[in-house]
């Protein structure tokens, strides 16, 4: 008997949402990857992590790369526009930590705006820890960014009302739901935001993530269930792309932040993190992630490198 | 698993308006009854136009049009015993939003039917029953087997079935409600799908009490397998409970805001 | 291949006795052709039938074997595509490739790094499972004392045997038999000669053939010559092709139910790229989909690290959530002094909390106590994590000889804990921490500079 391909059935397919003049993200009707079923739609996207203040905090081996320039956010994201082409940047207002600088809104949406005029690729905005605080950052960046497309990361449950109003709804940028891997909380959000009166193709989706080892099974089957949902099941509520803020991440764990002199046994610390970057990235592109964070010059060409063989 | 499917019932000729509506090929009263129902949620709308013996092949395609033509997205189940009545409807019949189902087959004088639907690619609903309402379970399973042994021959394959055990009236037949349960679930259990008419349940009870038996009773066939219902969509009761037993089934994600979708 | 409900109608006596329990022969197939009844129940079924049906009810995908005493593992098994399912079961295994072609140099390189990759993670030793051993000069003395020469070295790999000239796989196997090596290299022309040696030394069968359609022709001839310990290779050698086999290989076991592809499948990695991070990309994504062996090239801690780590938490059933080991943890240059917290046994509980208090860079102790492997809350409310099963801790693991402090430091989440510790651990104090780890850093910060 003659090999038959099993068929899958989809009745779903990803919004297709446009960040910034026309970096589009989703638009796939099949599981991620799987060409040979359909339309795998637009190539996920990689974004490149950068601060508005030093990154003092990050291991010597990644500073090192980005020393010259970060004390600028204009700089920073232009140097790694001009080096490494990231397809956007996410400027991280790290410095409007309550616990840290606690920057006012009014001089972060300063900031923003001096990136946002220096650059030729969209931007992702992302917050600090406070949630309450980046609802008051993330409306006075939108307004000072109005209607230029960009993401805001994120909209969470409790700040997700003043997060949609304004960013969403007064200012045209669009909204990105976090949702910390809590899959009846990611369908959740989606409808409340879309109940804002945003349309479901001006946002996009932060399921949560973590790096490979730690929990990431819970990420893995958290997003497996929500692509399912929308694809097999076509619940219009989760047809929205996701975007892994992986750098947050995996840059934090033992692995990536021992040094050599902490653990001698594991050899070089930068590619320890490097590893780390890169398995977490495509882990969750292997889930159907639209687009991921990164913060190492060499994870970028490597997932990059994955992206175009798998979508070539 | 795919969600629950729901019949919207309320395009039958019993109805006086629709009766009439039918007769003077009006469709603004057609259409009236369609969109409530389709607002409220119906899957498919099922459109009886009676026996129709003298009109039905010209009646039946002139209804199917018109609700098409109004509702693109929404599929129809041609609900008549004129054979030629439903041919000459899927002949003008619209695929696009699905399959149209054929109201329906039983193992006697109406096996036929399911000729019609292997012939056209159509969904048919198979009622377990050969003259009037079948004695036991015994009797339903039979029919049940003979029905599926003629889609069989006919090349028509069993997820285009709707097996329709017969739900009878509580007001009268109480003692037979567990049967009629049990018969579901042991057509489900043959992995074959099933429908019903819930308005069987609580044909003559009081009107404050029909939505509550037909809810309940839906959710306890439900548990018993059942995978779609004919049903008056304009009963929220109904519609609720539907989506929340679809919900505990595992057939959708829950989210908190879930009877809002 | 499976049969469905009509088919296996045809197999049965079609007399409706209702001795099976079903009210007909129909009803009772269709329960058949959903595997949710024993064959076995009806009465009057012929042996050619039963013997059909037996076969077409086995399951889906193998499980087959390899290796040899501490050192042997299953592959295969799985019953899902998506662990949510159920679970995943068999982990797939890593392994590095070897040559006779390479240096000596290089073999000698490849050894050290297998031998330095040696660890522990949440109970589990991590290491290279597998070296893989290409045949490429057709010379068989020196393919024999490769493989003796690295097997001697790297005491923990099992031997894959590389090739597809059958008398070279006979000596081979003859030596190394005993270690339960994976014979790889069945093809169209040698399959006859592989499987009887594969047959005689009980060995997991490599098959291999140019794509899916013409892997699927050898599979059936190598089923009817009778073997069925096997590992499938379509051929492919880049990373869309290899991603397109697994995915299909293994749907068509699962999704279509067709055993001819219901084995464990080989994803050769090593051949996907010259890089190492490129290649761990790869292993990754094949570690999730659905590779039951992965050949890379070489190993270290940069690419073992993340992939072992994945590959653990992938494979974590769950309806199981991970434990970490109860006890003491040291986390940075602690010592006697250093401030002491408590948490739950729940792996990935501790993994945030302990990461957070690294990240603080105060050196610091945790306390593991046996909280039944759940989260925080969970665990209190089950009455796992309470005044008892705490002191039950500090007397179990010594930390009153241990360390000099007598403050212990809990969840936010569980303050109501306070008193019911105090009174279980005289002469102690109760500190309560953060209700999130996400703010412990700053939490040990201030904790340490008012404790100086």
């Amino acid at each position: 008997m003659a090999y038959k391909m099993p068929v899958q059935k989809y009745s779903g397919k990803i919004n297709e949402v446009t960040i910034g003049n026309g970096l589009k993200l989703g638009g796939e009707s099949v599981l991620p990857f799987y060409s040979f079923d359909g339309d795998i739609g637009n190539k996920p996207a990689i974004g490149m992590e950068i601060w508005d203040i030093y990154p003092e905090s990050w291991p010597k081996c990644l500073q090192e790369i980005f020393k010259d320039v970060a004390d600028d956010p204009a700089k920073w994201a232009n140097f790694c526009i001009y080096n490494y082409s990231p397809d956007f940047i996410c400027l991280k207002f790290e410095g409007a930590s309550p616990d840290g600088l606690d920057r006012s809104p009014e001089e972060c949406a300063e900031i923003a705006k001096k990136v946002a005029e220096s650059v030729s690729v969209p931007l992702v905005i992302a917050g600090c820890q406070s949630n309450e605080k980046n609802a008051k950052v993330f409306t006075k960046v939108a307004e000072a960014l109005a209607d230029k497309n960009f993401v805001f990361l994120s909209a969470v449950e409790s700040n997700y009302k003043e997060v949609g109003a304004a960013v969403g709804m007064a200012y045209g940028n669009i909204v990105a739901a976090e949702s910390s891997v809590d899959l009846n909380l990611a369908k959740q959000l989606n409808i409340l935001i879309t109940q804002l009166g945003i349309k479901p193709d001006r946002m996009v989706m932060d399921p949560g993530c973590s790096a490979v080892g730690y929990g990431f099974e819970y990420v893995v089957t958290t997003m497996d269930r929500i692509r399912l949902a929308a694809l097999q099941q076509n619940d219009t509520t989760l047809q929205v792309p996701m975007i892994l803020p992986v750098s947050f991440e995996t840059w934090k764990v033992k692995e990536s932040v021992a040094t050599e002199d902490d653990a001698p046994e594991w050899g070089s610390q930068e590619e320890r993190a490097v590893g780390m970057e890169i398995s977490t990235a495509v882990g969750v592109l292997g889930a159907g992630a639209n687009a991921v964070i990164l913060r190492h010059p060499r994870s970028v060409e490597v997932v990059r490198n994955f992206i175009n063989q798998m979508t070539e | 698993m795919a969600r629950f499917l729901t019949i919207g019932e309320r395009i039958h000729v019993i109805s006086p308006t629709i009766r009439k509506a039918l007769e003077e090929r009006n469709p603004e009263p057609i259409i009236k009854r369609a969109r409530e129902q389709v607002e409220a949620g119906a899957h498919y709308l099922d459109v009886n136009i009676g026996p129709a013996d003298r009109d039905g092949e010209e009646l039946m395609p002139w209804v199917v049009k018109v609700l098409q033509e109004e509702f693109p997205d929404t599929p129809l189940c041609l609900d008549t015993a004129n054979m030629k009545a439903l041919e000459a409807g899927i002949k003008v019949y619209d695929r696009k939003p699905g399959k149209p189902i054929i109201n329906s087959a039983d193992a006697g004088a109406r096996i036929d039917m399911i000729n019609l639907a292997a012939e056209y690619d159509a969904m048919v609903i198979g009622l377990c029953a050969k003259d009037g309402i079948p004695r036991d379970n015994d009797e339903r399973i039979m029919y049940c087997t003979e029905i599926l042994e003629r889609a069989m021959e006919a090349g028509l394959s069993q997820e285009n079935i709707l097996f329709d055990p017969l739900f009878v009236v509580i007001k009268g037949m109480q003692d037979k409600q567990q049967e009629v349960l049990e018969a579901v679930r042991q057509i489900s259990e043959m992995g074959l799908y099933t429908t019903g008419g819930l308005s069987n349940v609580s044909n003559g009870c009081p009107r404050e009490l029909r939505g509550l038996i037909e809810a309940t009773f839906c959710a306890m066939a439900i548990q018993c397998g059942l995978t779609s219902a004919i049903i008056n969509p304009l009963d929220k009761l109904v519609m609720d409970v539907i989506k929340t037993a679809d919900l505990i089934k595992e057939r959708y994600l829950y989210a908190d805001s879930y009877l809002d979708l | 291949m499976a049969l469905n409900g009509m088919q296996i109608y045809k197999l049965l006596p079609q007399k409706n006795c209702k001795e099976c329990g079903f009210p007909t022969c129909l009803a009772f197939a269709m329960k058949l052709a959903q595997g949710n009844v024993e064959a076995e129940k009806c009465p009057y079924m012929s042996d050619d039938a039963k013997a059909k049906l037996s076969e077409a009810t086995a399951p889906p995908m193998r499980t087959v074997k390899f290796g040899a005493g501490d050192f042997e593992y299953a592959l295969g098994g799985e019953t899902v595509l998506f662990r949510h399912e159920k679970t995943f079961v068999n982990r797939p295994r890593f392994a590095v490739m070897f040559s006779d072609a390479m240096s000596s140099d290089e073999v000698d390189r490849k050894i050290k790094n297998v031998n330095e990759v040696n660890y522990t993670r949440i109970s589990e030793e991590m290491h290279v499972e597998i070296a893989a051993f290409k045949c490429e000069r057709e010379d068989k003395d020196a393919f024999i004392s490769l493989i003796k020469k690295v097997t001697d070295s790297c005491p923990k790999v099992v031997p894959m045997i590389m090739t597809e000239n059958t008398e070279i796989a006979e000596e081979a196997v003859r030596q190394f038999g005993d270690k339960g090596p994976i014979l790889f290299g069945a093809n169209d022309q040698n399959y006859e000669a592989m499987v009887n040696l594969a047959k005689d030394h009980k060995l997991l069968l490599g098959v291999t053939a140019a794509g899916k359609e013409k892997l699927y022709e050898l599979v059936e001839k190598i089923q009817k010559a009778g073997y069925k310990e096997l590992l499938l290779d379509a051929g492919s050698r880049n990373l869309k092709g290899t991603f397109d086999d697994m995915i299909n290989i293994r749907r068509t076991a699962l999704l279509s139910g067709d055993r001819t592809f219901g084995y464990p499948t080989v994803a050769f990695v090593c051949d996907m790229a010259q890089d190492k991070m490129m290649q761990l990309a790869c292993a990754t994504l094949f570690v999730e989909k659905y590779a039951s062996i992965i050949v890379l090239s070489d190993i270290d801690y940069s690419i073992a690290l993340p992939l072992f780590a994945l590959r653990q938490n992938i494979f974590t059933d769950p309806q199981r959530p991970m434990r970490i080991e109860q006890g003491i943890y040291k986390i940075g240059a602690a010592d006697e002094e250093s401030p002491l917290l408590v948490t739950v046994d729940f792996a990935l509980t501790y993994f945030i909390v302990s990461g957070e208090v690294e990240r603080s860079k105060v050196p610091a102790w945790i306390l593991i106590p046996d909280a039944g492997g759940y989260s925080v809350l969970t665990a209190w409310a089950a009455g796992k994590f309470n005044g008892k099963s705490i002191a039950k801790a500090v007397k179990e693991f010594e930390v009153e000889n241990k360390l000099k402090t007598r403050e212990l430091i809990i969840p936010g989440k569980v303050a109501v804990l306070k008193a019911d510790i105090e009174d279980e651990l005289p002469g102690w104090k109760v500190v309560v921490g953060t209700e999130e780890a996400a703010t412990l850093t700053n939490f040990l910060r201030n904790y340490k500079q008012a404790a100086s």
